[in-house]
């Protein structure tokens, strides 16, 4: 058993080298295959974040009654938590909101209009953070429900239904074209492994001839398509991470949001380009070898 | 276990007595003994390709140890189709192809390699392997069949002897002559001790000189005991060598004698 594993490693190591052109150009393939998955990846991971963003930002705005007393919102504060639909609550007291308002003109270069006031005129509200943007229609059945309290629940039904629209179109066509290129790498890389192995016919019959069993035919292929797979992902990992730096800005430029950078994604990286690389060069050999086994 | 180790060798193969092959046996000059132990036998075989092509058509065939076989017939007549029933490339279509006692018909494939490598196969175009030396490829056979490394070297300087490369053992096929590319692939097909030697057309791309140093080697190898079956189109081999030849014509064996001659005598 060991004899066979250090020649099939052996053979695999000559076949590559004896066959160098081809084992360089099979493994350049297979870099800028990875890459090509690595990138869209990246893009599929960034695109997802931001849309897990947005959607962490649909919210929904409750005004409540005048002279609402706190022991009246506690219960509704606290039956809306214990709903898994819902992140998050925060409390916005009449002067809060009045605050805010000052807040927004400054911000505008407004004049603060709040000076004409008497009274205030501004509700207090519950802010209601959803944990997906599907959920809203929920969420307020459940405050209207506390008619005592709640005056009324803010209509942003359209806008929640935009955006979760806009987030599953998004990310079900971002994984269809992940799968879609994923599929493609796979029938490239099976492809140039075989033609590999297809300048190797010869070695591969007389070998069938003299008696070899498809064992002895088929690892030492394998193990060269691990070979390329591996060196193929190594430089890819190498490539990807020189090109980290400026990546990570221009992840962050064009998400706007995220600290999405390349350590944080290295990780899910290495195993993906790993994986894909030594997976798709062991699957490339042993089809292309099979072919001349089956007989 | 001998194959026909019985007076009544073939009730094993087939109910039906094989009275053609029983004929042929019995009007041979040879002893009795030799005939005793088959290397080779095929009853009743035909092969038709997926395509309809019918190849071989109720092929019996008898090969004692020892034996010397020239196998001849026109291009198309089944002799590269009767060699690659022997290697198990292709199963035939009836009949039994029992090679050293195992019928490669009812052969498991995981036990292929195994017994092609009672089988040495010698081809017109040599089929070495260019970037390996002589050595090298003689080793090659006994390395992928998962020979240890320490039986592998007294045995490639043995057959390297045999068929006189020693000297050569160290140079690539294409800095030898064409005899000495055949004479290394005869080794090659040696190296694992074959019963049968297949050689197809080995002399197809030497001159006649050279063909002839060929054939006198497998004559010595022949000798030594390893049964030799010899497909050509070489006449004057054939024909003075006046060994056993077996004619096939549009895949049906239609001559087989001791002593006979390239062309049929009408």
């Amino acid at each position: 058993m060991l004899t066979f594993v250090i020649f099939s490693l052996k053979r695999a190591w000559q076949g590559f080298w004896r066959n160098a052109v081809m084992s360089i150009a099979a493994t350049a393939t297979m870099v800028l295959m990875l890459l090509l998955l690595a990138g869209f990846w990246i893009l599929q991971t960034g695109l997802q974040a931001s849309l897990d963003y947005t959607e962490s930002k649909v919210e929904v705005v409750a005004d409540l009654k005048d002279n609402v007393k706190d022991e009246e919102v506690e219960p509704i504060v606290e039956r809306l938590l214990a709903m898994p639909e819902v992140t998050g609550i925060t409390f916005v007291s009449e002067d809060e909101a009045l605050e805010r308002w000052r807040t927004r003109l400054a911000e505008q270069g407004e004049e603060d209009l709040s000076r004409y006031l008497d009274v205030n005129p501004l509700h207090a509200s519950l802010e209601v953070k959803l944990a997906q943007a599907d959920a809203y229609g929920e969420v307020v059945r459940a405050l209207r429900a506390e008619q005592p309290v709640v005056e009324k629940v803010s209509e942003q039904q359209q806008l929640a239904e935009n955006v979760v629209t806009v987030t599953n179109v998004l990310s079900t066509a971002g994984t269809v074209i992940l799968v879609v290129i994923a599929l493609i790498v796979l029938f490239i890389i099976v492809n140039t492994i075989r033609l590999a192995v297809f300048a190797r016919a010869e070695e591969i019959e007389i070998m069938r001839l003299v008696g070899a069993s498809d064992a002895f035919i088929r690892w030492p292929f394998v193990f060269e398509g691990a070979m390329v797979g591996l060196l193929g992902a190594t430089i890819t990992m190498l490539a990807l991470w020189l090109g980290s730096e400026p990546l990570g800005e221009f992840m962050v430029g064009f998400f706007q949001v995220l600290p999405l950078t390349f350590g944080t994604l290295a990780r899910d990286l290495l195993i993906l380009v790993g994986g894909a690389g030594v997976g798709l060069g062991i699957l490339g050999s042993w089809l292309s070898v099979r072919t001349y086994l089956i007989r | 276990m001998p194959f026909l180790s019985t007076p009544e060798p073939f009730v094993t193969l087939s109910p039906a007595p094989a009275r053609s092959i029983r004929q042929r046996l019995l009007g041979r000059t040879r002893s009795q003994a030799s005939v005793e132990r088959a290397v080779l036998v095929l009853h009743d075989v035909t092969k038709v390709y997926p395509n309809g092509k019918v190849a071989l058509e109720d092929v019996d065939l008898v090969i004692p140890e020892g034996d010397f076989v020239f196998l001849v017939g026109p291009s198309g007549a089944g002799k590269s189709t009767l060699i690659k029933l022997l290697i198990r490339d292709e199963v035939a279509t009836h009949g039994s192809v029992v090679l050293d006692g195992q019928d490669l018909a009812r052969l498991p494939r995981r036990h292929v390699a195994r017994v092609r490598r009672k089988i040495g196969i010698v081809f017109q175009d040599f089929k070495l392997l260019p970037t390996k030396s002589v050595w090298e490829n003689v080793a090659f056979a006994l390395e992928v069949t998962g020979v240890p490394r320490k039986r592998i070297r007294p045995a490639v300087d043995r057959v390297l002897a045999l068929v006189g490369l020693t000297a050569q053992r160290g140079q690539l096929p294409s800095q030898l002559s064409g005899g000495e590319q055949q004479r290394t692939a005869i080794a090659r097909a040696l190296v694992h001790d074959p019963r049968l030697i297949i050689a197809d057309e080995p002399t197809g791309n030497l001159d006649p000189l050279i063909s002839w140093e060929i054939i006198q080697l497998l004559l010595r190898i022949n000798d030594l005991g390893v049964t030799v079956l010899m497909a050509t189109h070489n006449a004057d081999v054939v024909t003075a060598l006046r060994k056993r030849v077996v004619a096939l014509e549009e895949g049906r064996i239609i001559r087989d004698e001791v002593g006979g001659i390239y062309h049929r005598v009408d």
